[in-house]
């Protein structure tokens, strides 16, 4: 009993002086900066970039380096893991950095709303004042990636200067070819020599496991380099309407991927959340031919290797096609907002200049944008793997840059329909193809794009709905005081508004009037990015394209519902169960409550890595525990699917474990979800075992004294003092799974395909990826009435099971 | 623990009861804590382990006996016949014979357990643990304060006065919970940046000081079953409402008040969306903000790192629930009043 008291009071104290330092030490560094920032009366830039700690170290050292150049500028460098959603939320509340990092896949739908700074005229201006020709040193794909005219890239004015850059290439384990017997195609290879290398590859035995010829990476940015090299395309033209997806290259495209996967098997099908990271690590272990089409990023991890020796060689492509290469190129950007555009200007020709460029051809993470840097052996870095660093310059010359339309919902749609073919492998590239084009040319034909509609008319609104605000409370104030009261009525009332004068703050000021904003713009189409000003009113129109328009919601009101059809009665009963067992009065209960409860508190990324690599098909547990049960029932199954085949059925049971988040992730990865939300189970048992402590004693004896038993106890006790209690939870759990967003955010993104396109995560995209205010506040009223019914339903069921007893 | 066995005593025969609540309780916890395994053993291996496939279930790393030394050593390439294979020593940069290649028999590598305890600092100094630690602790502290008290007191008005306009209010606060909380984002982001609050804490505090009403709920259900007698008889004794309210109906609701508190610390804890919004500065950001760091723009990097340092992160969640459970089970005062 002491030691158990001395222990807890070890733990207060340290848990006191915790929350003591914390004060002291963010106090003091609050006060710290609140002094400097007082003295300082340098410019503020701020700049927003991502990163690994590599990149920030390259970032800090410049920042670093520039301010000493610079005693007149300071610079708030801002970092962030969530880099869209930060930038987005930036622009959306009119704060955006005065510089930030920019993909020329976003200058389309960036500097269409006017919200890039084009700085062709600075550029022009500081060559002539300083005589070099600086801008001149880089590629000049890699500036053309950042010209925009409104309708295509690689013209019109300049809206970055790239910071760096990566062509797609293939990584090669140069071990495997050698044992294989194919040579390593450092001139380049065409399709067919690759089919044959990798089937020569796949034959190849280990000990610890199947050999694979290659790992396709396939995000729709880089499957573009597959389309490419057969001569085929997304798009023709430049108003991005005819879609090429359907015409014979791109069908063979895809469909070879699709045959290297599930056909001749020589390409491996990566699983998990993170498909294409995971089948990219799967590199390490020495079971993969090549992994490609991707870059640079890769070679600093893949110098840890040291098992084989490796290299990098060029992509394949069609006999009698030329190779094509696409490029990742990132950029410094300017907001057209800046306050300081000449000082940012300055900046930003520092960062993208010589000594950055070097920083980052040193850090082995991209290639250098500038002819000198990239030629030097800064970057070529001899006697480092890979040995063939040339040719990360050398594709710039097959390099091309990608059009892709403004409109985001293009790149969103293609993933979604071409998973159909490459990773499940159950649709025809022609369909894939077909498909794609079809909703694609659905989002554009809506009448929420093409037709123009009257501006919100803000100030009426504003105006009616202060008057309005305040003949109801005036008509309220005046109703309240035309009904007498007595003093201890009075003193009632006055008491309870007191007291919940809290709640009604928040309400107002937090809930209420981003409420009626949102339901406002549920009937208007706003970009999150502009003023409110420009917001127009489109009456039901957001409602109709929800139905007519976008296939994608409705297969996320399914998702969704599939998860609250299983994680709602499977959580609520396992709660409940749970929460008796650790009612029980047994040794060690605490001990075993608390391992009860533990799991609830891992969240976020540490959740989402811990999960995807236990469902992980291959090296996952899961998986290889079910695959013994499974060997056990093989035969079983197989003799019930020759009888559902022998009945003229379609769907046969599986006799193996399912690839949770792989191919047969349609119908499983939502089961995998819940499993992770089961095993959260300690939060809803921690309300259930308050409950169960709050049942009197006596009453359980008073059922004993009528004999009851302890099922029957359960069933007339338990359960009935619970039902306020199970009802509450019940209520929360329908909410909570309607709204399950994070989990699904961080591990799977919706993917693979749209297997796990849950609700709030589309609406979440409409929202910040696709800057749909309008539609997603839509989307988000949907989802509030219709939770407003089922709890409703609930509510109405309630007076026949829920039993109160005390005041009401 | 004061179990001193009675020879007087009859032993008592099997209690099926018992033997059924341990197996389901072993049984849960097993499966339960599995994941857990898997953090741990992973976040004592080298990043090359972390990854292998077939995974192994212990830190392993292979050694070599070589002139009566065993020392650790990476596999390299293997011959044509699988009968030898080359191996770096490595053993530590100061050491004298770190990065020696040799050729060895298959046979004479073992394999020993090697957990690599440093990635705990590593990890923690990557992170860099200790200013996201005062920032998390500050934000929560106020939070859990803030939450207890504005709930409760929301919660005691819901339950115990009679006003008018009283359901209406309170079924519009129940039908708040099922708003999204994405649609209200951009909103609240504009008003705190009028408001000069972007890069602090407030309004990551400020939120929680006004009243959630999923624990407003919580409380008011629990005030509502407190006898009104003994309300009256504070009243007699000459009690006001701030003082029933501080007196009685606080230390009444130890149960609640310690899962309001869990709830809201694990909650704020690991929140992940609303430090990503409103904090920018890096010496500002979150135990969650720093985790996330490890996830870069190319995937997860050194997933051992991320999983030593997701391990402490959570160490005060675990250390708080196992302090604070007593809470709901000596709840003795509330079951006191319904006999």
């Amino acid at each position: 009993m002491t030691l158990a008291r001395v222990a807890r009071w070890l733990l207060a104290l340290a848990a006191a002086l915790v929350v003591l330092w914390s004060f002291f030490d963010v106090g003091l560094r609050a006060y710290q900066r609140w002094d400097s920032a007082r003295k300082d009366t340098r410019t503020e830039l701020t700049i927003l970039h991502w990163g690994d700690n590599d990149e920030i170290r390259i970032v800090e050292e410049l920042v670093a380096a520039f301010e000493a150049e610079h005693p007149d500028i300071r610079i708030n460098r801002l970092h962030a893991s969530d880099y869209d959603t930060k930038l987005n939320t930036m622009f959306a509340a009119g704060d955006p950095p005065d510089l930030f990092y920019l993909r020329y896949e976003d200058v389309p739908k960036l500097a269409g709303m006017g919200l890039l700074e084009p700085i062709d005229t600075p550029v022009a201006r500081d060559v002539k004042a300083t005589g070099e020709d600086w801008i001149g040193e880089f590629y000049p794909v890699l500036l053309d990636a950042f010209k925009y005219d409104g309708q295509k890239l690689g013209a019109g004015p300049l809206y970055g200067i790239p910071k760096d850059f990566t062509p797609m290439l293939m990584y090669a384990n140069l071990q495997l070819f050698q044992r294989a017997g194919v040579d390593v195609p450092y001139d380049g290879w065409t399709w067919a020599q690759f089919d044959d290398a990798m089937a020569k590859i796949s034959a190849l035995e280990d000990p610890n496991g199947e050999v694979y010829g290659s790992v396709i990476a396939s995000w729709p940015a880089v499957l573009r380099n597959m389309v490419w090299s057969y001569g085929g395309d997304y798009f023709n033209g430049t108003d991005f309407t005819d879609v090429t997806l359907d015409e014979p290259e791109a069908i063979a495209a895809l469909e070879h991927v699709r045959r290297m996967r599930f056909d001749d098997k020589t390409a491996y099908n990566a699983t998990g959340g993170d498909a294409q990271g995971l089948g990219e690590q799967e590199f390490y272990t020495g079971r993969i031919g090549v992994v490609g089409p991707i870059g640079r990023w890769r070679t600093p991890r893949f110098r840890s290797i040291d098992t084989f020796d490796w290299d990098v060689v060029p992509f394949p492509h069609l006999e009698g096609k030329d190779p094509a290469s696409v490029v990742a190129v990132v950029a410094w950007g300017m907001s057209s907002t800046t306050k300081h555009p000449e000082e940012s200007f300055k900046l930003m020709k520092f960062l993208c200049g010589t000594q950055g460029q070097k920083l980052t051809a040193r850090s082995g993470l991209a290639v250098p944008c500038t002819k000198p840097v990239a030629e030097s052996d800064d970057f070529l870095q001899p006697g480092q793997k890979p040995a063939n660093a040339k040719l990360f310059i050398d594709l710039i010359d097959t390099a091309r840059i990608g059009q892709m339309p403004p409109e985001p919902e293009f790149a969103r749609i293609f993933e979604e329909e071409v998973a159909q073919t490459i990773q499940y492998g159950k649709q025809s590239a022609e369909v894939t193809g077909k498909n794609t084009e079809a909703r694609w040319l659905a989002e554009l034909g809506s009448p929420l794009r093409n037709r123009s509609f009257p501006r919100m008319a803000w100030g009426v609104i504003v105006g009616s709905s202060g008057v309005l605000l305040v003949l109801v409370v005036g008509g309220l104030f005046l109703w309240l005081r035309r009904e007498k009261l007595g003093a201890i009525d009075r003193a009632q009332e006055r008491a309870g508004w007191v007291f919940i004068s809290p709640w009604i703050v928040g309400f107002l000021v937090l809930t209420f009037g981003p409420m009626g904003l949102s339901l406002l713009l549920a009937m208007s189409r706003w970009t999150s990015m502009q003023p409110l000003g420009e917001a127009e009113f489109v009456g039901l129109g957001n409602f109709g394209h929800m139905v007519s328009y976008d296939a994608s919601f409705m297969k996320s009101v399914w998702v969704t519902t599939y998860y609250a059809l299983l994680a709602v009665p499977f959580g609520q009963v396992l709660a409940l169960l749970v929460a008796v067992l650790m009612n029980q009065k047994v040794k060690g209960i605490a001990i075993y409550r608390t391992v009860f409860f533990v799991p609830s508190v891992v969240s976020g990324v540490a959740l989402a890595t811990l999960w995807v690599m236990m469902f992980d098909n291959k090296r996952g547990i899961i998986n290889r525990v079910l695959g013994w049960g499974y060997q056990l029932l093989a035969p079983a199954i197989d003799r019930v699917n020759e009888l559902l085949i022998a009945l003229g059925s379609d769907h046969v049971l599986l006799n193996r474990p399912p690839d949770w988040f792989g191919v047969d992730a349609e119908l499983f990865a939502i089961p995998a979800y819940v499993v992770m939300a089961l095993w959260g189970v300690g939060a809803g048992m921690v309300i259930y075992l308050a409950g169960l402590k709050g049942i009197s004693e006596s009453l359980y004896e008073a059922a004993k004294i009528d004999g009851a038993g302890r099922m029957r106890a359960f069933f007339s006790v338990t359960l009935p003092q619970l039902s306020p209690l199970i009802f509450f939870n019940l209520v929360m759990g329908i909410i909570g799974s309607f709204q399950v967003f994070t989990q699904v955010y961080v591990m799977t993104n919706g993917g693979p395909g749209n297997a796990t396109l849950v609700y709030v995560l589309k609406l979440y995209r409409e929202a910040f990826e696709y800057h749909k205010m309008g539609y997603a506040s839509a989307m988000a009223w949907v989802l509030f009435i219709v939770l407003l019914i089922l709890t409703g339903i609930v509510v109405k069921s309630s007076k026949s099971w829920v039993h109160y007893e005390g005041l009401k | 623990m004061m179990a001193t066995s009675n020879p007087l005593k009859k032993r008592k025969p099997i209690d099926g009861h018992a033997v059924l609540v341990y197996s389901l309780l072993f049984l849960g916890a097993f499966l339960l804590l599995i994941p857990f395994y898997w953090m741990l053993t992973n976040s004592l291996k080298t990043e090359a382990e972390a990854m292998a496939n077939p995974p192994t279930l212990l830190p392993m790393a292979s050694y070599v006996e070589l002139e009566g030394e065993s020392l650790e050593v990476s596999l390299g390439e293997k011959d044509d016949t699988n009968q030898t294979i080359r191996v770096t020593i490595k053993v530590g940069a100061d050491h004298p014979r770190n990065g020696e290649e040799h050729v060895v028999a298959q046979a004479d590598i073992h394999r020993n357990l090697t957990p690599r305890w440093e990635n705990y600092p590593r990890a923690l100094e990557r992170m860099d643990f200790m200013g996201a630690l005062a920032n998390t602790t500050v934000i929560t502290v106020l939070c859990v304060i803030g939450q207890i008290l504005s709930s409760s007191l929301v919660g005691f008005g819901f339950a115990r006065f009679r006003f008018r306009g009283r359901n209406f209010l309170f079924m519009l606060m129940l039908s708040t919970m099922m708003l999204p909380p994405q649609v209200s984002m951009i909103p609240l982001f504009i008003l705190f940046r009028n408001l000069g609050m972007i890069d602090t804490i407030w309004p990551l505090v400020i939120p929680m000081w006004l009243g959630s009403p999923f624990y407003v709920f919580m409380f008011r259900q629990f005030f509502t079953q407190v006898p009104e007698e003994l309300v009256e008889a504070a009243r007699i004794d000459g009690a006001g409402n701030t003082m029933i309210y501080w007196r009685l109906m606080l230390p009444l609701s130890g149960p609640v008040i310690a899962i309001v508190a869990i709830y809201t610390f694990m909650f704020v804890w690991n929140d992940f969306l609303g430090p990503l919004i409103y904090l920018n500065s890096p010496e500002n950001r979150t135990l969650t903000l720093a985790l996330n760091a490890f996830n870069g723009n190319y995937g997860v990097s050194d997933v051992q790192l991320l999983m030593a340092a997701s391990f402490v992160t959570m160490l005060p969640c675990i250390l708080l629930f196992f302090a604070a459970q007593r809470y709901f089970v000596q709840s003795t005062a509330a079951s006191g009043l319904k006999g």
